[in-house]
């Protein structure tokens, strides 16, 4: 039961603080019906099995296909294969994507029906797919993500100046949508799965940034859209907004609609993962049963999740924010900041992106110190659009364009694998929380302020969640940078001598363990492999020696420098002879601090009749 | 008790390790390297509906005679190893190399009477790696422990000169000695190691065990032979 529970208490962890906040409010500040109150609770229990069977489908189901796909994908002989085949990916897991939908609907409303919803749902899908394709080769090229994004976020800034304002919302609001509780998770497990497959010293940051890249896709083709067709201003107003009544009553009433909605979000990654595996993978049962077990979890769990969020979330954020926005502005403020603090930890997405985190590094980057970055990104962005709601001098840009400058800025200076951290965190905060409970509060807010457009303002609040955290976890990791684990040069006891005579008669084999800073295990291999020894495999792991921890002050979390083991299997006669090339290598002593460890071993590599004249003494 | 060099192994659940080397360190410890892991459950329930993962942490730690002994008493203490599922911990003789005294022998040899486990390590592409845990189970093993990592890069042939790292996974099963030889076969049988690029098994001797169940009655097994 172990997993059950541990998922479980993960979930409820982040939830528990939103669920607190909002009932004190409710109970203190704000006046709210009993009805949405009880839909409130009802929504939370709801919510918290959601995400937690959502959560394992994740697992089960999009970590083994996207490693798949990746696959196939790098190991094309053709670079026209490999663009076509990604350019697919990113549109297919697009154009179903249901809040593509709704903003494309949305915007034809906005837009008086110049622009059709199609043509919107296609352009940013189209976007989004070559963007994926160009994300793609860039990591296969091995250039640095840096650079790629400072490119990018060029062109939008060199965009934008055409664009009006409101277009600029709906542009950073639609990369919103289509990162959404689905496509995350996919490309998150496809950029992991790409930089495995390429390996080399890049694979640890390669895993990162493919949901960043992806989310710049639909900015650029809404910009050229509105740019195209000359639309530049929005009209029309959010219809009267109905609450509903009855507890139970609405719940049911969205089930068939949302499952529906996920069943066809979740359909295109399926049919063509199947396409791929009848005819090229042809993966075994065994796996094949876990990942259509996966598969179900993912639709059975989203459902839940989506169900307890439209139902019991977006009623009680939109009364808040009204009764709220009624009687202070600094208390809307301050309560916007505390939502945004508390609601992105319990965005699907980010618990996925914080698994990825651990997985990747070995548990050298803290992820609870990522998720702490994120809060305080994405509360400072709440705060600040409601500042931009109350205020209507100040304009969206005034926040959007400094923060992605200097978040392009620093992210020449900070630790690389934190650039695409950063890019990923933008797209996995503006999940389905935000564009629902978030939204919801922000939009209440706006109707109850006289001089805020409940559209325009609406709109703003995605693309300033998209945002923050790229600003706030570039900074981190510039700090990281600076604070990097020094290495301690070590002088290690060598005075350690064996002392009792050998005895070998019945061993055929030596296990060496080699343990070394990251980024050596490469070169160990190699001079491994001159010394006579034929294969190896690297773990990734965390180390800790006397004085080659970092303590980061304030919030006490100990960063441990990061270590590869080097597990190699050779024969007794030259296991010596390797231990010693690689201890004599003066380079990978320093700055490698390697390490080697010896035991004799019974292998069964080639040959069973060779052991079994061993078992039998 | 035997006086020898060993690297100190724990398994323990995820976001403990932290807290297990700490006490390492109070008891003399110089340091020590964290991988992250799964375990494996047995429930008929759980594996239907796909969680058959536990999240581990696994600590290594070199250390020699007296602090190994010292190891095992306050950890296993400290963390209640002797309790089902909350961890356990074994020694693996370990030679640190070192090249001052390069013409050192082994003075370790994996039948010796001391060694009363053997821990059995099997190396088989990502994803192969439930059939082994199977296999082992088949054979009287009690579960194991899985790492994740991968091969050394092959270069493949592919539009980009890309040196394919394939992925690994380690599958770590601690066992008495007696029972060894039978795991150890039926793994390699039931993986069809013996054809070529399935994959390697591997045994090393174990000198102490904390913790480790080898049935479902038997109580805390091994304990500082």
């Amino acid at each position: 039961m172990s997993l059950l529970f541990d998922k479980t208490k993960e979930v409820t962890k982040t939830l528990l603080p939103v669920v607190v906040l909002v009932l004190i409010i409710c109970f203190t500040i704000v006046d709210v019906e009993t009805d949405v109150i009880l839909r409130f609770i009802v929504g939370s229990v709801l919510l918290l099995i959601g995400l937690t069977i959502f959560l394992w489908g994740v697992e089960l189901a999009m970590n083994p296909i996207g490693e798949h796909m990746s696959r196939e994908v790098a190991t094309s002989k053709s670079p026209v294969k490999i663009a076509i085949l990604s350019f697919l990916l990113g549109f297919l897991i697009t154009v179903a994507e249901p809040d593509l939908l709704i903003l494309g609907d949305q915007v034809e409303g906005a837009s008086g029906g110049t622009l059709a919803s199609a043509i919107i749902v296609y352009m940013v899908s189209i976007g989004v797919g070559v963007m994926i394709s160009l994300g793609i080769f860039r990591l296969l090229k091995d250039k640095p993500l840096n650079k790629f994004m400072a490119i990018t976020y060029g062109i939008i800034f060199a965009l934008a100046i055409l664009v009006s304002e409101e277009f600029l919302a709906i542009a950073f609001d639609a990369s919103g949508a289509t990162t959404g509780a689905l496509t995350t998770p996919f490309v998150l497990a496809l950029s992991l799965g790409l930089s495995n497959v390429k390996g080399g010293k890049g694979s640890e940051e390669n895993s990162f940034g493919l949901v960043g890249i992806m989310s710049a896709g639909p900015i650029l083709a809404v910009m050229l859209l509105s740019i195209i067709s000359g639309q530049k201003n929005i009209q029309g107003d959010a219809g009267e907004y109905i609450f509903q009544e009855g507890v139970i009553g609405p719940m049911l009433e969205a089930i068939p609609h949302l499952f529906i909605e996920s069943l066809i979000a979740l359909l295109p990654i399926s049919i063509l993962f199947f396409i791929f595996n009848f005819t090229k993978f042809k993966i075994k049962k065994g796996e094949m049963g876990g990942i259509i077990k996966g598969l179900t979890f993912t639709l059975l769990g989203l459902v839940i999740f989506l169900t307890a969020v439209n139902s019991g979330f977006m009623d009680m954020g939109r009364i808040l924010g009204m009764e709220i926005a009624k009687m202070n502005t600094w208390l809307l403020i301050g309560i916007g900041f505390a939502l945004g603090l508390i609601v992105v930890l319990v965005e699907p997405a980010v618990h996925v992106l914080g698994e990825q985190i651990e997985e990747v590094t070995g548990g050298h980057i803290p992820v609870r110190l990522i998720r702490m970055t994120l809060s305080i990104g994405v509360g400072i962005a709440i705060a600040l659009s409601m500042v931009r709601i109350v205020v209507p001098e100040v304009k969206l840009w005034y926040f959007l364009l400094p923060g992605f400058a200097i978040g392009i800025l620093l992210s020449f200076k900070s630790n690389p694998i934190f650039v695409g951290i950063a890019y990923d965190a933008g797209g996995v905060a503006s999940g389905p929380m935000t564009a629902t409970f978030v939204l919801a509060f922000a939009q209440g807010a706006a109707t109850s302020i006289e001089t805020a457009n409940v559209l325009v303002d609406g709109f703003g609040v995605i693309a300033m969640v998209a945002m923050a955290p790229v600003l706030s976890i570039m900074i981190l990791g510039t700090i990281f940078q600076r604070k990097k684990v020094e290495y301690h040069q070590t002088s290690e006891d060598k005075s350690t001598k064996a002392t009792s005579p050998v005895r070998r008669d019945d061993l055929y084999y030596d296990c060496l363990l080699v343990i070394v800073n990251r980024g050596f295990a490469d070169n160990v291999v190699d001079l491994a492999r001159q010394s006579g020894a034929t294969g190896a495999t690297i773990i990734h792991g965390r180390g800790t020696g006397d004085h080659q921890t970092v303590v980061l002050p304030i919030i006490n979390i100990e960063l441990q420098p990061e270590k590869e083991i080097v597990c190699l299997i050779t024969e007794t006669d030259i296991s010596a002879n390797v231990a010693n090339n690689l201890l004599k290598d003066s380079w990978l002593e320093q700055e490698g601090e390697v390490a080697v460890f010896i035991s004799p071993t019974v292998a069964m590599i080639k040959d069973l009749t060779l052991d079994n004249s061993f078992l039998e003494d | 008790m035997i006086k020898i060099d060993t690297l100190f192994f724990t398994i323990v659940n995820r976001g403990k390790a932290n807290a297990v080397l700490r006490k390492a360190k109070e008891c003399g410890a110089t340091g020590g390297t964290i991988l992250l892991g799964e375990g494996t459950v047995q429930s008929k329930l759980l594996e239907f509906l796909g969680m058959t993962e536990i999240r581990k942490e696994i600590l290594m730690i070199p250390a020699s005679g007296d602090l190994d002994a010292n190891l095992h008493d306050q950890l296993s203490e400290t963390f209640k190893f002797s309790k089902r599922n909350k961890g356990i911990a074994f020694s693996v003789p370990f030679k640190r190399w070192t090249l001052e005294a390069s013409d050192q022998e082994h003075n370790i040899s994996i039948d010796d009477d001391r060694f009363t486990h053997c821990c059995i390590l099997t190396i088989v592409d990502k994803g192969r790696s439930r059939d082994c845990i199977t296999a082992a189970r088949a054979a009287g093993a009690r579960g194991g422990t899985l790492i994740h990592g991968h091969g050394a890069g092959v270069p493949a042939d592919s539009y980009y000169p890309l040196a394919i790292e394939p992925q690994k996974d380690t599958v770590l099963v601690v066992t008495r000695k007696d029972k060894a030889a039978s795991v150890r076969e039926r793994i390699f049988s039931d993986l069809e190691l013996d054809k070529p690029g399935n994959g390697i098994i591997f045994t090393l001797p174990v000198s102490t065990t904390s913790g480790l169940f080898e049935t479902r009655t038997e109580e805390r097994k091994g304990g500082t032979s």
